[in-house]
């Protein structure tokens, strides 16, 4: 009798595999292949692959009472602690020079955030819930951390699928932008040529633009307060210049610490049973909607500049709108450079790409204020 | 804290100058700043500027901007400024046509010699603008001339990379 006890205590980790849990190991593993051999935003694909690998193990001790993945979740999800961390990182390794220099721009990163509210309709025709659909649509933001806070607030229970979805698609950018540029451009378009124009911006400027942004953007939208507040707190931090320890401090280490944090806790919310269900599937399908109405939103916006510019306006540029600050910037630009060697976007490129990541933000604070949720 | 106004090659430059210690400065250059350590300050007999700063007089024939720079405590901050600042470009006559940088950053590689003949298109430079790695090509064919930069340069807007004779 004892032996046998013994016997059982010694297997009950065989004893409790599940076929959900070997299904939830496999998507570890094709999330350590999409991380390690695609390089797809391996600093957070494999640090959400390897809480999800751990989590689904049988009897997981780190997803019981005070195991360390849950821990991690109460410290820094459930409060959105990790996301603003990380966007005073952004803040400060974010150059909002290239946007002040062409203000006008704002308008790019406006449109580029259209894939957020038709996705949010698609989700509703779907059956998801109203907060349910926010989350899913605010994948259309095309910003991780801001998908992360949105759904956090809204539809924790979406937390898994709604982050893995923002970041593989995210890598995805200069895959799933070019063909959208291409289709809806004219190679004469591709080819306006924007020069650069060196417009002086004192440091006076760059100091007062994220306090003064802070308090508008505060005002208007206060659900948006944490969000901007951060990722104008680390950019303060940069352009003023007297920080440096601090502003490199949120930049690498913080960043980096919270980033490793945030993906093991994000990946041990993808168990089995949460996450196999049909929903991941439809979050999957509606979030490349997103991305794919973001930039073919933001490209014909930048047409209808171009048009009313009198030719001035590169309709590329018009798909940095949509944030993934600065890849989409740089796709932009390569696929700019491809059909005209001579013509440099870049700087256009990421002033657009720069009001898209403001503009995501603040899309974020309007979801959630719509959703009458995340105020105290 | 000091300011420069100096005009170079129809450019104005303000410079702003930080004494952090004795021989550490905080150098901002339209807005982008720099660490500068100054290695060695004297005061020259015969020249009222120190050689680096020649061009800014040169090409704009500036004095006033260049007396003032003179042999003050401060003065070997802005030269060691230019040294890293989007200021390389020598002026020079007839030297045929001008590859210029078409955004701020800096030259991180650079495929050509003087005598080289390049292709329109053949790359000539890579220049890292906003952490990104730009390859820029020539814009005729030709040879080159004059290569006006070094890798690991910073360039302004519109400063000059190579020249060359066009073919």
């Amino acid at each position: 009798m004892e032996g046998a006890d013994t016997l059982a205590l010694l297997m009950q980790g065989i004893h409790h595999v599940t076929p959900q849990s070997l299904v939830m190991i496999g998507v570890a593993c094709v999330l350590f292949y999409l991380g390690i051999a695609r390089n797809y935003e391996p600093l957070l694909l494999l640090p959400i692959a390897a809480g999800c690998l751990l989590a689904n193990l049988p009897l997981s001790p780190l997803i019981a009472e005070d195991g360390m993945l849950r821990v991690l979740y109460q410290m820094g999800i459930t409060n959105e602690l990790f996301p603003l961390l990380i966007f005073i990182g952004i803040g400060a390794l974010t150059d909002f020079g290239p946007l002040l220099e062409n203000p006008r721009l704002v308008l790019l990163g406006a449109a580029g955030q259209f894939g957020i509210f038709l996705t949010l309709i698609a989700a509703l025709l779907l059956g998801f819930s109203r907060p349910e659909a926010a989350s899913i649509g605010i994948i259309g933001a095309v910003d991780g951390p801001t998908s992360i806070y949105v759904s956090g607030v809204l539809a924790p229970h979406l937390l898994g699928p709604i982050t893995v979805a923002a970041y593989s698609y995210m890598s995805l950018v200069p895959i799933i932008l070019p063909p959208i540029m291409k289709l809806l451009t004219t190679q004469a378009e591709r080819r306006i040529r924007m020069p650069y124009s060196q417009r002086q911006i004192s440091r006076r400027t760059r100091i007062l633009f994220p306090i003064v942004v802070t308090v508008l953007v505060g005002t208007l939208v206060p659900f948006a307060t944490p969000l901007i507040g951060m990722l104008m707190l680390g950019n303060l931090m940069k352009e003023s210049g007297v920080v440096e320890r601090l502003t490199q401090a949120s930049a690498q280490e913080i960043a980096n610490t919270v980033t490793l944090f945030l993906g093991l806790a994000i990946g041990s919310t993808m168990v089995g049973s949460e996450f196999l269900k049909a929903s991941t599937l439809a979050i999957l399908v509606l979030g490349i909607v997103a991305f794919a109405v973001d930039g073919i939103a933001g490209v014909l916006f930048a047409k209808l500049l171009n048009r009313l510019s009198g030719g001035k306006v590169n309709p590329l540029i018009g798909a940095a709108g949509l944030s993934a600050f600065p890849m989409a910037a740089r796709v932009v630009q390569k696929v700019a450079h491809e059909e005209d060697f001579e013509n440099f976007l870049l700087m256009h490129a990421m002033g657009a790409n720069a009001a898209g990541q403001v503009a995501s933000v603040v899309a974020g604070g309007v979801l959630l204020a719509l959703m009458g949720a995340g105020g105290h | 804290m000091r300011r420069y106004n100096l005009r170079l090659r129809d450019r104005e430059f303000t410079i702003d100058v930080q004494e952090l210690s004795a021989d550490r400065f905080a150098v901002v250059v339209d807005g982008q700043t720099y660490d500068v350590v100054l290695s060695g300050d004297e005061d020259l007999p015969d020249a009222d500027i120190t050689p680096a700063l020649q061009p800014a007089g040169a090409a704009a024939g500036h004095a006033q901007p260049a007396a003032r720079v003179a042999p003050t405590r401060g003065a070997a901050a802005p030269t060691a400024a230019l040294a890293t600042a989007p200021v390389a470009p020598r002026p020079r006559a007839g030297g045929g046509a001008t590859l210029s940088a078409p955004m701020p950053g800096v030259i991180l590689e650079l495929f050509v010699k003087p005598g080289d003949v390049v292709q329109r298109g053949q790359q000539v430079a890579v220049l890292d603008a906003m952490k990104m790695h730009n390859v820029i090509g020539a814009p005729a064919a030709g040879t080159i001339v004059e290569v006006c930069v070094a890798a690991g340069q910073a360039v302004g807007h519109g400063d000059a990379i190579v020249r060359f004779a066009e073919a």
